[in-house]
């Protein structure tokens, strides 16, 4: 359209006068042709019928203005859609055609794809959040900024860090078969650490999720599951979540309980509101109440951000949620679990601090 | 999901593996290619998310102030009589939550430092705070000294009052304080 410029010129010229078209169109039968037509003696229908067509629209058309008509007073006056909304008793019928979304989903090849599992018409869309837990909006206001300015590393301008060498070194070519061989691992072990990157504003570590776990010794024992429901139940009420549970992957012969055979386990995974929820109350109201608790031992930790504890019977049987019909669990069925502290920071050190600031007391020897 | 993890794999696969060493094979036997089948044809179910029915809380802490949060609990309030605000491991430095005897006005320090025996005439101060805090030991063993000296003085000036009787129009002493002798706590 560009390489052509009259075109274009035209073109633009168009759109500036609309009205060319129109007046060219109007008076279609008066104008006389740009063809001559002395040299075309053949005329063909189409030549004149459209032109005649359209005048005779146009003689058809009202030449007064609907826009000029005057609405009267007392219809403006009434016209009050809030009021008439508000004075509604009963709620008016829901429209017609209602998404449903597919019960199953059929593969990625068929027609009828099920919506998102963020669209409200999903039968995955969970609601939510409902509400800003106290522990987070403490993460945002007050650990976070103070993570950030204890975490800081002045470097002057220009600084440049000295450069590390590889973490996956080269194979000397020493030997001819040294070609194409995959690197070899680090020094000192083959795990790779993450890599810990100085903490900015962008990489604060914040706890990212919780995971109760809890591993019921009695699950297979007597041959019945109620030790696996309570512990279940339980694990349900302290959290908010709706548990997994999971079957052995080992043989323990003195507890009966064999592998791929016997459920012995539950699980749940606390993201967001209901994560942060749990740990204000695992801070403020249970841990305290422990007898002679003395905290989180400082050895523990993956070294890779994540710590794990420990919670007894005694210690669950504190939680509210429990003791509040504590007569609905048997006692001795109440489960211990272990309870882990998923953070996005990279190492234990950083996750201690982030954990600490949120109100878990550490002892012992800190490791790393 | 399970669409990825329940990729079908035909059994058109060699299943003797000396034929692959030979160069020349014959033509109507297989090659060593798996088909992976792109299509999964089986449907799953979406499930609904199961989500336990949770009320909102108000927590109540010991020093009064209160937060709310989402439980399966359907108690209203929750007052807590235990918790971060009065527990000596957040609190480290309170001196209140520590297992110290309450000893404000000194009488027990008194009695010790005029009828204690050796085992606590020595140490006027509780062995476990002693241990923990010297300072406060330091402290309270001054306080036990002040007070003691407090008392002979004001014994002083009762004979004093005693003799000087009528003499001048003093005003009346400051009320005798006898210490009760109500034991250890």
């Amino acid at each position: 359209m560009i390489t052509n410029p009259s075109h274009y010129i035209s073109h633009r010229m168009a759109a500036r006068e609309p009205s060319r078209y129109l007046t060219r169109a109007l008076p279609r039968a008066s104008v006389p042709s740009i063809r001559p037509q002395g040299f075309l003696s053949r005329r063909n229908v189409s030549d004149e019928a459209p032109a005649r067509r359209l005048s005779d629209h146009f003689t058809e058309l009202e030449s007064a203005s609907s826009l000029s008509t005057t609405v009267p007073n007392s219809a403006a006056a009434s016209f009050d859609p809030l009021a008439r909304a508000a004075a509604r008793k009963n709620q008016l019928p829901r429209g017609r055609y209602q998404f449903r979304s597919p019960k199953y989903n059929r593969g990625p090849l068929h027609p009828h794809q099920p919506p998102p599992p963020s669209h409200p018409s999903s039968r995955l869309f969970v609601p939510g959040p409902f509400s800003a837990p106290r522990a987070e909006q403490t993460f945002d206001s007050t650990v976070s900024p103070d993570i950030m300015t204890l975490c800081y590393v002045h470097t002057p301008p220009g600084f440049k860090p000295p450069p590390k060498s590889a973490r996956l070194r080269e194979w000397d070519d020493s030997s001819p078969y040294h070609k194409n061989r995959v690197l070899r691992g680090p020094r000192g072990g083959d795990v790779l650490r993450l890599l810990r990157k100085p903490i900015k504003f962008n990489n604060i570590p914040e706890i990212e999720r919780i995971t109760i776990h809890s591993y019921v010794k009695n699950a297979a024992a007597e041959r019945n599951s109620s030790w696996l429901h309570v512990a279940g139940i339980a694990v349900q009420a302290i959290s908010n979540v709706r548990v997994e549970t999971f079957k052995s992957k080992s043989n323990v012969a003195p507890w009966g309980i064999a592998a791929n055979r016997d459920s012995v386990a539950v699980k749940a995974e606390l993201f967001g509101e209901n994560m942060y929820h749990f740990l204000g109350k695992l801070v403020d109201v249970v841990l305290p109440r422990i007898k002679d608790w003395e905290g989180v031992k400082g050895s523990s930790g993956d070294s890779s951000g994540n710590i794990t504890f420990g919670l007894v019977p005694e210690n669950v049987a504190l939680f509210p949620e429990l003791e509040i019909n504590y007569d609905m669990y048997p006692p001795k069925m109440i489960p211990g679990c272990h309870i882990t502290l998923h953070t996005t920071a990279k190492t234990d050190k950083d996750a201690r601090l982030l954990l600490s600031a949120m109100g878990i007391p550490f002892y012992g020897k800190i490791v790393n | 999901m399970s669409m990825h993890t329940s990729l079908r794999r035909t059994a058109a696969t060699i299943t003797n593996s000396t034929t692959t060493i030979l160069p020349t094979r014959l033509p109507t036997q297989s090659s060593g290619t798996t088909f992976v089948c792109s299509q999964c044809r089986h449907a799953t179910l979406l499930r609904r998310p199961k989500r336990p029915y949770t009320f909102t809380q108000l927590i109540t802490l010991s020093d009064g102030s209160t937060f709310t949060h989402r439980t399966t609990s359907p108690a209203p309030i929750y007052r807590s009589t235990r918790d971060t605000r009065n527990s000596l491991l957040w609190n480290p430095s309170s001196s209140k939550l520590m297992n110290v005897e309450e000893d404000e006005a000194g009488r027990l320090a008194a009695f010790r430092a005029r009828f204690g025996r050796s085992f606590d005439a020595s140490a006027p101060v509780v062995e476990t705070e002693a241990a923990k805090d010297p300072v406060a030991a330091k402290q309270a063993e001054a306080d036990a000294k002040a007070q003691a000296k407090a008392d002979q003085e004001e014994e002083d000036n009762l004979l004093d009052l005693i003799s000087a009787f009528g003499q001048n129009e003093a005003p009346p002493p400051p009320e005798k304080k006898t210490p009760k002798f109500t034991g250890k706590k």
